[in-house]
Parts: C-alpha cells; sequence; structure tokens
C-alpha cells in the first residue's frame, strides 16, 4: 500500500522516558547486543574509511547501488532481478526494507551524511523535502525527460520542486472516486448505476442533496467524518494551500481552501456526516460495515483496504465519479540523494522498474496502482475479484486518473494543514461556529508559518 | 642520621601509595570493562542526545539541513503557544484522573493478595498481566470497548437505560478513556510493588493489632498504611514522572493529532508530533526541556508533600511519648 509506512511505535529522544515507558519499550538485551555490535562495527570501520578520506559509505561494493523502500512499495520479482543485474548497466541492487520512522531515518543519514543509499523511495510527502532540494539530484538533467510521455503529466509535476528541478521520479499514484454502498442506496430510492449516481452528484451541491436524501430516507450517512469531505475537495483541486512561491492563498476569499472548508461545513450542518473523525477506525470500518455510514472518497489503494476491513460487504460496492472531477490521494516517489555512486545506472533502475510493462507487473504483484496509462493495456492489469460486483475498479480508476488536475503541493502543508483539520473536526464533533473555527485556523497557521520563517 | 632514612621514606609512601591504587585499579580493570558496555552505550544512545537536544533547543533545524541558532526564540513561541499549554493541561487532568485511583486499588489490591487465600499466585500473575499486555492490541480494544456508536460499554449503559456516552469524541470522554487504559495497566504493577512493601512489614505488628482488637479495615490505615509511606512516595514519584511523560496510550488509540479538540493531546505527545511529524527538531527539543523543568518541579512538590507528612507523623508519637 502506498499510504505513509510511519504507523509503528514512534521512538523518542531519552531525556523525557518516565518509568511507565521504561518498563515497557526498554530495549531488549537483544537489540542491545546489535546496537553495540554495530557500534564496535563502525568503530572497526572507522580508520579503514578515514585512511581513504571518503564519508562512511552505506556499501563498499563499487557495483552495488542500495535500495531504501518499505513494505509494498516495490515488487519483489522486481526487486530480485535487479539484485542480479539492473538492466542495461553492469550494477546490481542492494534493496533494503527500511521499517517505520522512514522519513526520520532517512533525514538522520542525510544530516550525517553517512550511509546514505544511493536510491531512495519516499511516500506522497515528498513535498517535505523541497527545503533541502540540493540533497537530490535533479533527474532531468541525466535524461529523464525521455519518459516523461509516459506518465501522467499531474503526477509528474508532483515530482518537480519550486525551483524547477525534477528530483522525485513517478511511483504509483492514488487517484479518487465517490466509493457508496449500492444496497442501502437502493433501499433509498436513488440511482444504484455507477454512471447514474456519478451524474446525480457532479457537483458538490448535489452531492450533498443526496446525501440529504439518503440520510432522510434510510438514516444511512454518506459520508463517516468532514475532514474526509474536506480532503476530496481539495485533493480534486488545482489549487491547493500556496502557490510556487510557498505564498498561502487560502486567505483569499473564495480560495480552494475556503470552498472545501465551506463545502465540509455544509455536510456537516446537512447531517450528512456521521460524526466518527479519522482517529477512530474501528468505529468507522464498524459504520462501514453496517451500512450506517453508505459510502466514502477513496483512493485506488482504498479498494483493498475496504476489502480488508468489511469483508462482509462484498459485492455490495461500487465506486461512482466523484463530484466535479477525481482527484489524488496518496502515492510516491523515487528520489536519488546527491551522495549517489552511479546516477546513471540508479537513474536507469528508476526508470526499468516504472517503466509501463513493469508497473503493471508490480499492481499484479503488490497492488500498486500505475502511474503510466500504458501499464492499463497489459494482461497483468486485471482485477478478479468480486467485491464491487460486476464494476471493476481497474477500469473506474485508471478512467480517474485521467481527470486528475495539476496541482502544487508546498512543504507548508504539512505544518499548518493539521489547524485546518483539526478544526473541521472541531465544527463536527463539538459543534464550534464554522467561522470562528476558520479564524482560529487561520491564525494559528499564521503563526506556526511566522515560527518557521515563512511569510503568510 | 634519622633524616637521611627519613627522606627517601617520605617520597616513597606516596609512590607505594600510587602504586596500590595503580594495582588496585589494574585488579579491577576486569570489573570496569565488564560494566563499561552500558556506559559507553548510555554515553552514545542516552548522555549524547539529552546533551545535544539542550543544544538543539535553541536553534531552528528540520533535521536534515543547515542548524541556523535563534537563541530563545523556541521557548519564547512555547510561552505563547496554546497549544502547549493545552496539551499541559490535558497531561495533568489525565495524570490526576489516573494516579490517585489507580495507586488506591494497587494498595487495597496488594492488602487483599496479601491475605492468606487460596490461589494468590494465579490472581498475582492476573494483576501483572496487563502490564505485559501489547500497548497497540489493547488500543484496538480499549477502542473498541469505549466506542461511541458500536462500543460494549455503550450497549451496556444503554441497556440499562442510561443512555450513551461519547467516550471518544468530547474532551472529558477521551481523557477519562486513556487514564482508564493506565489504571487498567499499571494497577498490578504497583499493586507487586506494593506487595513486596507488605512482605517487609513484620508479622509481629499485624498479631499486636489483632490482639488489640482491630479490624480489617484499622489494620490496613493504622499498620499497612503508615509502614507503607517510603514505597507510596516511590509509586507517586514513579507514577508522577510516568504520567507527565504520557505517551503511547493517547497516541495508539488517538493518533498522532491527539483526538477532537486535541483532548488527548499530552506534552510527551505534543513534542513527539513536532519533533517527528513536523520535523521541527528545534521546538521539539525546547517541549522536552520545558517537560523536565515541570517535571523536576513536580519531583520537589511531591517529595516535599510526602516526606513532609511522613515526618509529622514520625513527630506524633514522639510528642505524646514526650507527654507521657
Amino acid at each position: 500500500m502506498p499510504t505513509v509506512p510511519d504507523h509503528g511505535p514512534p521512538r523518542r529522544t531519552g531525556l523525557s522516558r518516565g518509568v511507565a515507558d521504561a518498563l515497557t519499550r526498554r530495549p531488549s538485551r537483544r537489540s542491545l547486543l546489535r546496537g553495540g555490535a554495530a557500534a564496535l562495527g563502525a568503530g572497526a570501520l572507522a580508520p579503514s574509511l578515514a585512511a581513504c578520506g571518503s564519508d562512511p559509505s552505506i556499501s563498499e561494493d563499487p557495483d552495488e547501488l542500495v535500495l531504501w523502500y518499505w513494505n509494498r512499495s516495490a515488487s519483489p520479482i522486481l526487486l530480485d532481478q535487479a539484485a542480479e543485474q539492473i538492466p542495461g548497466t553492469s550494477k546490481h541492487l542492494r534493496a533494503d526494507v527500511i521499517g517505520t520512522s522512514f522519513d526520520t531515518k532517512l533525514r538522520t543519514s542525510l544530516a550525517g551524511n553517512a550511509y546514505i543509499p544511493d536510491i531512495t523511495y519516499i511516500n506522497s510527502n515528498n513535498a517535505l523535502y523541497f527545503t533541502n532540494e540540493d540533497l537530490f539530484l535533479d533527474l532531468g538533467e541525466l535524461g529523464a525527460d525521455a519518459v516523461r510521455g509516459d506518465y501522467f503529466d499531474w503526477k509528474w509535476n508532483l515530482g518537480m520542486t519550486p525551483k524547477g528541478r525534477f528530483c522525485f521520479f513517478p511511483l504509483d499514484i492514488g487517484p479518487t472516486g465517490y466509493f457508496f454502498r449500492q444496497d442501502v442506496f437502493e433501499e433509498a430510492g436513488l440511482p444504484t448505476d455507477p454512471a447514474e449516481v456519478g451524474a446525480a452528484i457532479a457537483t458538490w451541491e448535489s452531492w450533498i442533496e443526496l446525501g440529504t436524501e439518503l440520510k432522510g430516507a434510510t438514516g444511512s450517512f454518506l459520508m463517516n467524518d468532514a475532514q474526509a469531505v474536506y480532503e476530496g475537495f481539495l485533493n480534486s483541486s488545482p489549487e491547493r494551500y500556496f502557490d510556487t512561491d510557498d505564498t498561502p492563498l487560502y486567505e483569499k476569499p473564495d480560495s480552494a481552501v475556503r470552498q472545501a472548508w465551506d463545502t465540509a461545513v455544509a455536510a456537516i450542518q446537512a447531517g450528512i456526516t456521521a460524526r466518527i473523525p479519522r482517529d477512530r477506525g474501528t468505529d468507522q470500518n464498524a459504520a462501514w460495515s453496517s451500512g450506517r455510514t453508505a459510502g466514502q472518497i477513496g483512493a485506488a489503494w482504498w479498494t483493498q483496504v475496504l476489502e480488508e476491513s468489511a469483508p462482509d460487504t462484498g459485492g455490495l460496492w461500487r465506486i461512482a465519479d466523484q463530484p466535479v472531477r477525481a482527484g489524488n490521494s496518496g502515492g510516491s516517489f523515487a528520489a536519488l540523494p546527491h551522495t549517489c555512486k552511479d546516477p546513471e545506472a540508479a537513474l536507469a533502475f528508476v526508470m526499468w522498474i516504472n517503466s509501463p510493462e513493469n508497473q503493471a507487473i508490480a499492481y499484479d504483484d503488490v497492488q500498486l496502482f500505475p502511474s503510466t496509462p500504458g501499464s492499463f493495456d497489459s494482461p497483468k492489469m486485471a482485477y478478479d475479484g468480486d467485491f464491487y460486483g460486476d464494476q471493476n475498479p481497474l477500469d473506474f480508476f485508471s478512467a480517474a486518473a485521467e481527470t486528475v488536475p495539476s496541482s502544487f503541493i508546498s512543504t507548508w502543508e504539512t505544518v499548518i494543514g493539521g489547524s485546518f483539520s483539526l478544526e473541521i473536526t472541531n465544527v463536527e464533533t463539538s459543534g464550534k461556529d464554522p467561522e470562528q473555527a476558520w479564524d482560529d485556523a487561520v491564525a494559528q497557521a499564521a503563526k506556526v508559518l511566522t515560527k518557521r520563517g515563512v511569510e503568510a | 642520621m634519622s633524616t637521611a632514612t627519613a627522606a627517601p621514606a617520605s617520597p616513597s609512601a606516596p609512590e607505594a601509595a600510587s602504586a596500590r591504587r595503580r594495582r588496585k585499579v589494574r585488579e579491577r580493570l576486569p570489573i570496569y570493562l565488564a560494566i563499561s558496555p552500558f556506559y559507553l552505550l548510555f554515553a552514545v544512545f542516552g548522555l549524547f542526545p539529552i546533551l545535544f537536544s539542550i543544544v538543539l533547543s535553541f536553534t531552528d533545524w528540520d533535521g536534515m539541513g543547515d542548524i541556523s541558532f535563534v537563541g530563545l526564540a523556541q521557548y519564547q513561541f512555547l510561552l505563547s503557544d496554546g497549544r502547549f499549554w493545552n496539551a499541559v493541561g490535558n497531561t495533568f487532568i489525565i495524570w490526576f484522573l489516573s494516579t490517585i485511583p489507580m495507586l488506591f486499588f494497587a494498595l487495597v489490591i496488594a492488602f487483599l493478595l496479601h491475605q492468606n487465600i487460596r490461589f494468590t499466585k494465579v490472581y498475582r500473575v492476573a494483576f501483572f498481566l496487563p502490564n505485559v499486555t501489547s500497548m497497540v492490541a489493547m488500543a484496538i480494544v480499549f477502542g473498541s470497548v469505549f466506542s461511541d456508536t458500536f462500543g460494549l460499554v455503550n450497549s451496556a449503559l444503554t441497556a440499562l437505560g442510561l443512555g450513551s456516552i461519547p467516550w471518544l469524541s468530547t474532551s472529558w470522554g477521551i481523557k477519562v478513556t486513556i487514564a482508564i487504559m493506565v489504571i487498567w495497566r499499571f494497577t498490578g504493577y504497583n499493586a507487586i510493588i506494593y506487595l513486596a512493601g507488605l512482605q517487609s512489614i513484620p508479622t509481629d505488628l499485624y498479631d499486636a493489632a489483632k490482639v488489640d482488637g482491630a479490624n480489617l479495615r484499622q489494620v490496613f490505615t493504622r499498620v499497612t498504611v503508615p509502614m507503607m509511606r517510603p514505597i507510596i512516595l516511590f509509586t507517586v514519584i514513579t507514577s508522577t514522572i510516568g504520567g507527565l511523560s504520557l505517551f503511547t496510550e493517547p497516541q495508539v488509540l488517538l493518533g498522532n493529532s491527539g483526538g477532537a479538540g486535541e483532548a488527548g493531546m499530552t506534552i510527551v505527545l505534543y513534542q513527539y508530533n513536532q519533533a517527528f511529524t513536523q520535523f521541527d527538531f528545534g521546538y521539539g527539543s525546547a517541549i522536552a526541556w520545558a517537560l523536565f523543568l515541570i517535571a523536576a518541579v513536580f519531583a520537589i512538590i511531591n517529595w516535599r508533600l510526602v516526606s513532609g507528612r511522613s515526618d509529622a507523623a514520625d513527630r506524633t508519637p514522639r510528642r505524646k511519648e514526650a507527654r507521657r
């Protein structure tokens, strides 16, 4: 799954470690031994490296390129092939699975200028690296543009830094649609055919109207939480929080952020959200399983999530075009750190593993949704489940991916986005006045941006 | 003559002493070597990060780019940061809601386990089990039990005609749920500590109390509790430190955002959030040191309160004796 790999128990510095913590998360003896062995190993290596006058390198083998990735972000079949030899080069690949806290580990190696991988995967939060883009090579200069035509344009653009350097190569994508429970819609006397539902919810206003009808007829909700409405809107908008100069846009009247906010507030006020916030996953799943909530704006990768979290509802779900146009949620990138041993060979690997044919293999193997329209012609691209009845989610999302708009995601979205989702949740769950909540979100965002040195 | 013999003797005395010291060091070298791995690892993974976080708290650093010094700006921001003070408030409320019932129940359980009842070992294991249960599994269970719409607790309340409580979407509900998780997890642990303390109380005190006709409640309040004071002090301090650094429970139950309205955002969760999801290491470090100061102040207050009371308790019988 291409979503954030960072779900494991996090680490923190030792200084505030309390008794409660020391009791449960004291490192095991084995991990201490391992740490000790690593320290000794590093100590033994240090003199030999100092003699060469180079930084601690991740691999001593000049023909070996090291890739950092996380589980299910690459097809093991293809990695095995590259481990023999990267096609078209004389190099071979060593793929290291980096577990939780991927970003922290990558940052640590970059900050310490030691043990940096030659190739690294980066999640959909690649914008976090824009402020340090000099640490990554411009793949455009290395000749990546030759394959640009193979990829969805909007995805390729997401890999561009504000300075116009192409540092992040497309892996998978997450085009979105509106998932709905066909049986509940039928009970409510609403359209049930995906195409008809899509036509009935062509605008956000008509979508909310349909939700009101659904609520009136069956008591079911259109969505679980308002934050999903807000993000569903914003992810399908060409404009987001900032322009490419990192100037905030959300304070302008009629900005996309404000429209997304107003849409989410309208959904709350119409009573079509179940008021179950994102952090309560168990409740959200129960709502979808029971039909209490009859839908969700979800990305292509959500098809598997839903199959796993609501297995009893197989055959009842369908996917319709979401209002206005499809958006994108999630999807990863590959980047070459500045220390990359052999940038040509590394780029050759990235272009090879993400070619249309190989992305089809990766879909077949680990369900990564391809960023190359050409992949969908492959016989490997097949969905054989019946969770979505006679509808093929692959056909749906490959068509949806064509309509995703190009947009710019700023470094600072991660810093301020939380203020807006927190406040929209406050409006939803505690009945906070929407205008007050908006003002608070904007004020909090301005405060944090000033602190981080961004002109708000 | 005597000076001639004394003269070489005086420098040889310290020489002999230093030789003895050297020999001692040499003799103890294996011991130092044997304990050195811990100190070396502690220096690298404990001491250095602690010292470095002091430096970081005066800088602005995103974890990989240039480190720039900003003086006291992080601390200034901290003082005016409503989210930080919300986290401080939450932490204290949850600490208060959890520690007092937890220690009370622990003492009662330990007292009962100390009695001559059957299967005490089974009970001891049972009470300690929550402490070694996987936190993630626990959070899922608690999330389901306290779920607003589909939870076990609310089903029971509704069945009793009491109406359901929005545990996980209201400020107080979230805090109470986290406090219950803490109580559930650490009551058994504290009970085992208390039990060890109880076993060190001489049995003749109990016998004497029985001879004097004390009932179970009187034995508990007049013999057990006073004798247990130092152990209670220990558990109060450890629970305070544990409570102030509360992190795992809210994180696994509510995620990095601390739940609706940040009602479950604790100081350490906020610190983690700033340092490891916002990659604002300077501010994260400043929060950590602010927590350190708060914890230090509380340790002192705690110590003064509990030890002050025990001094007073020690004094009272003496005064009575004097009167006699």
